[in-house]
């Protein structure tokens, strides 16, 4: 089992996990934008670049996706790891410059602002980490949005820059955007994913009318899922709160003796 | 960038463009249905097409199991890739240092303004498709334009419509412009063509 050392503090880690995984199984920070754990390393953000000992020199690697082989000793609070993961945030800080939670961030980097000529909201507030595009392929099967253009016109886009087709309004992207910038609006009845346009109607319980998810999610759940799944879609669409009622109801009217006492609303 | 919307080409009568759908088969057919040959796949339609047409597209990725979003990223990443359709001619207008000077932007105004046509893109009516570029190396001929391989020098901003009118109404573009080309031809040749390649 290999030793990983970070900071001359060392642990135990299973070969193949990434210096991250270590790292964070241990409570140790290292600053991360483009990671996720529920999808595959991607290292596009370039912030949770550490050093690691090459025996002689000091290698820059993205600890995200750096796998733990043999042996490794990292530095992740050294001057020069710090100083470039600053360098990182500055330029990512110019490219989402209004996005609060970049600056949450970037304030605990110990980076106020950035020297560097900033774009505007107009031109997208998008670090283009790809977390948005990955979360609809690998999780949801969807792959709705991709990385469209090249060089300074790059940007997360449905194809033909129009609202998706695939889309379902299921709102991962927007759950896992990590400046904000991509948002699921709720307008009334009808849903709309900023800033991709692709909007659809709500789906409301059908007892108390409290909004469940959006009528695509549902769909598309009755067409990909599980026969057992497709079956509990194709009855009553209820709340949690209607259901919890409907069988209290249901067990009430069995009557017997045995019945539960209806439980007090919460 | 909003691509104005463009009817279906001439030949084609389906509003979807449909028609081309045996030639996506066709091409997949020719590459064993490998979803790693997407590219040659691509640059094969847009050999037959011109261009990626959307609907050549779509069938392309349900075809291979390809999402469509990966197909467009590919052909939005490279440049040789064209989702609008080339037009009957094609425009290429300097917009080097020389030419700009000379007011190579007020003729790209009024070439868009009156073809209905953006940088990169093609007119409504299918005749033109405008590309500025950088520099032509022409800078005698400033400010130059070139229509089909025919260079057109010492334009103004309403000799670069005339001609485009006068190519748009004919069949045979150097013909139609032969009269009015010779005269700006010979003019440009008195002024020297030698710094073509400066």
């Amino acid at each position: 089992m290999p030793t990983v050392t970070i900071d001359n503090q060392a642990f135990a880690a299973e070969v193949d996990e990434t210096i991250l995984q270590v790292a964070a199984r241990n409570g140790v920070w290292i600053p991360t934008l483009c990671y996720h754990a529920a999808l595959e390393p991607y290292a596009s953000c370039r912030l949770c670049m550490v050093e690691i000992d090459r025996g002689g020199w000091w290698q820059m690697v993205t600890a995200c996706n750096y796998p733990v082989r043999r042996d490794v000793t990292v530095r992740v609070e050294s001057e020069r790891a710090i100083r470039a993961r600053r360098g990182v945030m500055r330029l990512l800080l110019a490219r989402a410059p209004e996005s609060p939670e970049l600056r949450a961030l970037a304030s605990r980097l110990g980076v106020t602002q950035t020297d560097f000529p900033t774009v505007t909201e107009a031109e997208g507030n998008c670090i283009l980490c790809g977390l948005c595009v990955r979360a609809c392929e690998e999780r949801i099967g969807t792959a709705a949005i991709s990385l469209t253009g090249r060089g300074v016109e790059r940007k997360v886009s449905a194809p033909f820059g129009e609202p998706s087709e695939e889309c379902i309004l299921c709102g991962s992207c927007a759950a896992v955007c990590p400046v904000g910038t991509i948002r699921l609006e709720v307008h009334g009845d009808e849903w709309e994913l900023v800033p991709f346009g692709k909007k659809g109607p709500a789906q409301r319980c059908a007892a108390c009318g409290a909004v469940l998810t959006a009528e695509l999610v549902r769909e598309a759940l009755a067409r990909r899922g599980p026969a057992a799944v497709q079956g509990i879609l194709a009855g009553e669409e209820l709340c949690a709160r209607c259901k919890r009622k409907k069988l209290v109801g249901q067990l009430l009217a069995a009557g017997g003796s045995g019945a539960p006492s209806a439980p007090s609303e919460r | 960038m909003s691509q104005p919307q463009l009817g279906p080409p001439p030949t084609c009568q389906s509003p979807e463009h449909t028609c081309g759908v045996s030639v996506v088969h066709e091409i997949i057919e020719r590459y064993g249905g490998n979803p790693e040959m997407l590219i040659p796949m691509m640059q094969d339609i847009q050999a037959a097409e011109g261009y990626l047409p959307r609907e050549h597209l779509r069938t392309l990725g349900r075809e291979l199991g390809v999402p469509l979003s990966r197909i467009y990223g590919v052909a939005t990443f490279y440049a040789a890739f064209r989702l609008q359709p080339k037009g009957k001619h094609t425009i290429t207008l300097c917009m080097g240092t020389v030419c700009y000077l000379k007011g190579a932007d007020q003729i790209s105004a009024v070439i868009q303004d009156e073809f209905q046509v953006k940088p990169g893109g093609t007119s409504p009516d299918r005749k033109f498709t405008f590309a500025p570029v950088n520099c032509l190396g022409a800078c005698a001929l400033a400010p130059v334009m070139v229509v089909d391989g025919e260079y057109f020098g010492g334009l103004s901003a309403s000799s670069a419509v005339d001609i485009l009118q006068k190519i748009a109404s004919s069949k045979k573009p150097s013909e139609a412009v032969a009269k009015a080309d010779a005269k700006q031809k010979t003019a440009a040749q008195k002024n020297g063509r030698g710094s073509q390649n400066p």
